[in-house]
Parts: structure tokens; C-alpha cells; sequence
């Protein structure tokens, strides 16, 4: 009776056990070894080695990649959280525009990644896109600015989009989030004489902690994750301008074949990725709203 | 300080009005209880005093100063919300000086008056606890220290017992009643409860409709209501009513049994509302027949329900009841104890006053 219990818990789990280990442990163990491993060629050539990293660390590239991923991660992540913010508390507001506006505002969302890269891509050409050909007609420009050309510019016009397409949806969830903050808290802010600022300030934002470092967790892990994007819409360049590490790593192993060079770089991506969802954790262990009703 | 005068206050939202008119005088230092069924205006009219709502029309004035267009911070009103409505990131002590921070006072300053009021409610040993581990009790009790530490001319309370339990409920109106003799601010307080109001106005205000029904003591809105909605909605069990017509000086019901003699003089068969508290009923030998329909003893007194051939009729007794369920009894008016309201408009023809 209670082998064959034991044998029925183990059977159960046992398909969520095999799936983890063939999707998530295998791949994970794999690209952990592969990044020990001196691969030249494709070709495997010794285990146990840091070549790889010590290759990663004089590549000069690679440094540039680290800015940009810092620019394209951090920067990004703000202000998605910042405008995401702004525009979520507009449309917490009631009105018959936000209502609208808070169904309208999806469509970038619920645009496939290719689709969006492809047309910003167009938009903001240097000889032909509509942005370009405004500005110059408009005057505010003298020439048509090659946005995707200028290594200056580049990678902010890549979080811009970046913006476009993520924002919507971590606005809408800060906005449920700030539209379930209790009226009467509200109102007694006002009548504890909270003006307007002060009761976002000391209602609203402790409110909606919760929902807000989940939604800058989230959206970090998605920015970090996303790749089509900067692929389609430069493929890294102009001369590694816009190279950040997912586009660097699909270069190194599916164009150059350096795949130890690319494991070494999903390592230290994990790494990160890892930190990232530590400090979430510990975040939300500390945060008040987290602690529940004891 | 802190009298206050309301003056033909209207409220419509959209084409829809919900106060039709509201006149109303406090005194300084008076406890007012707005009470009326849900949906009669008595929250509204209170937010409006609030100023979290904007009237549509009439004023406000606080100390003979006109408030309408003060936004609530600027009209020197502390209000305890129904949901205690506190802060949940913030101290018990946050939460008390949190107006007072905003008024930038210095933080010693904060710090003795929010003791200060701490003392007066029993909180000091929670100042460091959050509202989740508090009780109902307690935090209803930290509701109204936020409004102490402001020290204002007026209280606001909006239904502020009505999520807590039943002896719960006893304590806390005691405390709030406590509190008002001691400190002697100007309160208005708004409840549905008609013995919340009777145990604690000096002044009760009876609304429906968006509408004063009347205005007045506990005692007067018991022993002469304007109408037969305050009658039946001022004491517990309810005011009997009965149609009757007067015959002579004497009020009849409808088959001609005698009520007693009419409250006021009344033309031939005037077709009116006799009322009678349950209360002023004696059972006689003479008088009433009707059927013992239900005993309901509650210790200190017993509920009885007779049956009429026309009515049924709530009394309550303090002596100790010999009939049985079934059996047949004759009941009589206390002379003197009859009210009698006009059939068509519900209002008093004036009634008894002893």
C-alpha cells in the first residue's frame, strides 16, 4: 500500500522532472561545459579551459557589447518603468479617453516582434524613412538623420522603439495596480491635506510597490531576453555599434561558429539574469506588502 | 469652535438630484447624527461637509465662513472613514502625524500631540505596530487619533461601527461618546443605526430622499415624530400603525373597535394613522381582541405579536407573560400614548408628548 503510493507520487512528477531536465538542466549543463571547452571551427578541442572567457575579456568588441547591454538592459528597464508609470496613472484616470486609450494602447503589444522591427526599421531609415523626411521638412533638421546609421545614436534609437513595444503593457498593469488603490486611503490623504503630488507620493506609489518591482523584474527579464529586434533592425551594427549580447552571441556561435566563445557570454548572461531575480526576491521578502495580514 | 450652518445644500449627479435642499444649524460642540435608511443623502451630505464632494448648489460655512470652495485640506475637518481607510505602509504613529508631517510641523511637535492622542485612545503601546496587525477595534481607534492630532473644528464620521462586531459595536460608542464630552469638538456622524443615534446625538437629523425628515433630540423625534417614516424608523421594535378614523373625540379603527381619544381635534371621520408604541400597549380585559400570534422573551423584557382582524401589533411588556401561542387576549392604548397621522401625507396631526 504504501510502495505502490510512494511509486504513484514519483510517476506523477515524473513528467515535470523530465521536461525540466530535458529543457531547462540539460541546455543549462551543456552550455556550462561547452563554455570550458576550446571549440575551433566547430570542432571540440579540450574540456577544462577559461580560454574562453580570457578571449571574451581581450576582445575589444566585447567591452563595447557590456556598454551597450547596459544601455539596452538598464536604460531600457527605466524608462519602460518610468514612462510605463506616467502613462499608467494617466490612464488610471476615468474618463471616455482612457477608456479608449487603454484598449488602443495594446496594439504595439500585440504586434508580431518582426513586423514592428521591420517597420521601425523602414520609418527610420536614413534616405527614405518617413521620421527622417518630417524632421528635414519640417526644418528641425537640415539633413535627413541616418538614425540606425549614426553609432552615436543607434542604441538609444533602439531603446526608443524598445520603449514603443514594451511600455503598453507594463503601463496597463500599473494602472490596473494604481486603479485598485483603495479610494478611502485616498481621500483621507486629502483630507490629511495631501495635495495631489504628495498623494502619489505617500498613497498611491507604497500601494502599488508590489506590482511595481514585479513589473521592473519582468520587463528587465523580457529586454534582456529580446532579441529579434535589434537583430532585424541594425543586426548589431553599424560596426558593433548596436551589438548587445543576445545579437553577439547568436553571431559568435550560428555566424562564426566560435561556440565556446557564445557559452562563455550565455554564462555570464545567466549569471546576470540570476542576480537580477535574486534581487527581486529579496526585494519582495522585505517590502511590507509582501508580509501579508498576520 | 466649529458651528455649523448648511443652507439650502443641493447635490445632482447628472440629471439625477440626491439632496433636495438640505437646511441644517450645529451648534459649537455639538454631536449631530445624520441617520436614514441607505440611499437617503446622509453619506453625500456628509462628504459634501467633507468637501470630497462638490455641491451642485447652497452653502457651507464653518464659523460663519462660507467653505464651498475650499478644497478639504483648507477646511479644517477631520473625518473617520466606514473602512478605517489607514494607511497600511505606515506605523500607528505614521499614520496619527501623517497630516501634520504634510503641515511640516516640527518632528517633536509631531511626536507630542501624537502621544498626546495616543493617551487619550489606549494606543500608546501600539504606536509601532502596522494597521494588519492591528484589530477592527484598534484601528477604528487609530482612525479617530488621526483626527485628534489635527485638533479641528469639526468631526466627520461616516458609519465608523459598522463593520465591527456586536458588543464590539456597544464599547466603541461609549468610547466615541466618552471621547466627544472630553474634547468637545463639533461632531457630525452619520449612521444608518437608529440606536447608534439615539444613544449618542444630542441632536439627531433624520433624512430621506434627500430630504430632512426631521430634526431634533433623541426624545423629541421619539415621543413626537413629524411623520410616520421617523415614527417607524426612531425605536426598535417599530411604532404600530393602524388605519382609524376619528369618531367624536375618539380615534376607531376600521371594523370600529376604539382606539382611544384622538392626539388632536380631528373633523368627523377624518381618515388618519393611528400610531402606538409597543411599548404603550396593555393587555386588559376590555379592549382589542386579537390572537397571540408569537412570544419572543429577551430576559429583560418580553416581544409579543398579537393578531387583529386587521393588523398585526408588536408590544413589549416587562412583566413576565403568562399567555400561551394561540390564546386570546384584548389589548388597549395607554391613554394619551396615540398618534395619528394624516392617510394622505403621512404627517403628524400631532400626537402624544408625555
Amino acid at each position: 500500500m504504501l510502495r505502490s503510493d510512494r511509486f504513484l507520487a514519483y510517476a506523477l512528477i515524473l513528467p515535470v522532472v523530465a521536461a525540466v531536465v530535458a529543457f531547462v538542466v540539460g541546455p543549462t549543463y551543456n552550455v556550462a561545459t561547452l563554455s570550458l571547452t576550446q571549440v575551433v571551427m566547430g570542432m571540440e578541442r579540450g574540456f577544462g579551459t577559461l580560454g574562453n572567457f580570457k578571449a571574451l575579456a581581450a576582445d575589444p568588441v566585447f567591452g563595447l557589447v557590456l556598454k551597450n547591454t547596459a544601455i539596452w538592459i538598464l536604460g531600457g528597464t527605466f524608462l519602460c518603468v518610468t514612462v510605463g508609470l506616467a502613462v499608467g496613472t494617466y490612464l488610471a484616470i476615468d474618463s471616455r479617453m482612457t477608456g479608449w486609450l487603454r484598449a488602443l494602447i495594446l496594439l504595439p503589444w500585440v504586434l508580431p516582434d518582426v513586423v514592428t522591427a521591420m517597420a521601425w526599421k523602414w520609418m527610420l531609415h536614413g534616405q527614405v524613412g518617413i521620421i527622417g523626411q518630417t524632421l528635414q521638412n519640417t526644418g528641425l533638421t537640415e539633413d535627413t538623420v541616418s538614425f540606425l546609421g549614426d553609432p552615436q545614436l543607434v542604441m538609444w534609437v533602439l531603446v526608443v522603439v524598445l520603449i514603443w513595444r514594451k511600455m503598453p503593457l507594463v503601463a496597463l498593469i500599473l494602472c490596473a495596480a494604481i486603479r485598485s488603490v483603495p479610494d478611502d486611503q485616498m481621500e483621507a490623504a486629502r483630507m490629511d491635506g495631501a495635495n495631489a503630488v504628495e498623494r502619489f507620493r505617500f498613497v498611491t506609489l507604497p500601494n502599488i510597490a508590489f506590482s511595481l518591482t514585479a513589473v521592473t523584474v519582468i520587463s528587465m527579464i523580457w529586454i534582456t531576453a529580446e532579441f529579434a529586434l535589434p537583430w532585424i533592425m541594425t543586426g548589431g551594427g553599424p560596426a558593433n555599434a548596436s551589438q548587445i549580447m543576445a545579437t553577439y552571441i547568436y553571431q559568435q556561435s550560428f555566424e562564426f561558429f566560435n561556440w565556446g566563445v557564445a557559452s562563455a557570454m550565455s554564462v555570464i548572461n545567466l549569471v546576470m539574469l540570476a542576480s537580477i531575480v535574486a534581487l527581486y526576491l529579496y526585494i519582495n521578502r522585505r517590502s511590507w506588502a509582501s508580509e501579508g495580514s498576520k | 469652535m466649529g458651528s455649523v450652518a448648511l443652507r439650502n445644500i443641493r447635490k445632482s449627479y447628472g440629471a439625477v438630484e440626491v439632496l433636495h435642499g438640505i437646511d441644517l444649524d450645529i451648534k459649537e460642540g455639538e454631536f449631530t447624527v445624520l441617520v436614514g435608511p441607505s440611499g437617503c443623502g446622509k453619506s453625500t451630505l456628509l462628504r459634501s461637509i467633507a468637501g470630497l464632494e462638490t455641491i451642485s448648489g447652497g452653502d457651507i460655512a464653518i464659523d460663519d465662513r462660507v467653505i464651498n470652495a475650499l478644497v478639504p485640506k483648507e477646511r479644517d475637518i477631520a473625518m473617520v472613514f466606514q473602512n478605517y481607510a489607514l494607511y497600511p505602509h505606515m506605523t500607528v504613529a505614521k499614520n496619527m502625524g501623517f497630516s501634520l508631517r504634510l503641515a511640516k510641523e516640527p518632528q517633536a511637535e509631531i511626536d507630542r500631540k501624537v502621544r498626546a492622542a495616543a493617551e487619550i485612545l489606549d494606543l500608546t503601546a501600539l504606536l509601532d505596530r502596522y494597521p494588519r496587525q492591528l484589530s477592527g477595534g484598534q484601528r477604528q481607534r487609530v482612525a479617530m487619533g488621526r483626527a485628534i492630532v489635527r485638533d479641528p473644528k469639526v468631526f466627520l464620521f461616516d458609519e465608523p461601527l459598522s463593520n465591527l462586531d456586536a458588543k464590539l459595536r456597544v464599547q466603541m460608542r461609549s468610547e466615541i461618546k466618552e471621547l466627544h464630552q472630553r474634547l468637545k469638538t463639533t461632531t457630525i456622524y452619520v449612521t444608518h443605526d437608529q440606536i447608534e443615534a439615539m444613544t449618542m446625538a444630542d441632536k439627531i437629523v433624520v433624512m430621506r430622499g434627500g430630504h430632512v425628515e426631521q430634526i431634533g433630540t433623541p426624545l423629541e423625534l421619539y415621543d413626537s415624530p413629524a411623520s410616520v417614516f421617523v415614527a417607524g424608523f426612531i425605536g426598535s421594535p417599530s411604532m404600530n400603525f393602524i388605519p382609524a378614523h376619528a369618531t367624536g373625540t375618539t380615534l376607531e379603527t376600521e371594523t370600529g373597535m376604539p382606539l382611544g381619544e384622538t392626539p388632536a381635534p380631528l373633523g368627523h371621520n377624518q381618515q388618519v394613522i393611528a400610531g402606538f408604541r409597543p411599548e404603550d400597549i396593555r393587555l386588559s380585559d376590555t379592549g382589542i381582541p386579537a390572537k397571540v400570534a408569537l412570544i419572543e422573551p429577551t430576559g429583560a423584557e418580553t416581544q409579543l405579536t398579537l393578531r387583529t382582524d386587521e393588523a398585526s401589533v408588536i408590544m413589549t411588556t416587562r412583566e413576565r407573560v403568562t399567555q400561551t401561542p394561540g390564546g386570546l387576549v384584548h389589548f388597549s392604548v395607554t391613554p394619551g400614548k396615540l398618534h395619528a397621522f394624516d392617510a394622505e401625507t403621512e404627517l403628524t396631526l400631532a400626537g402624544a408628548r408625555q
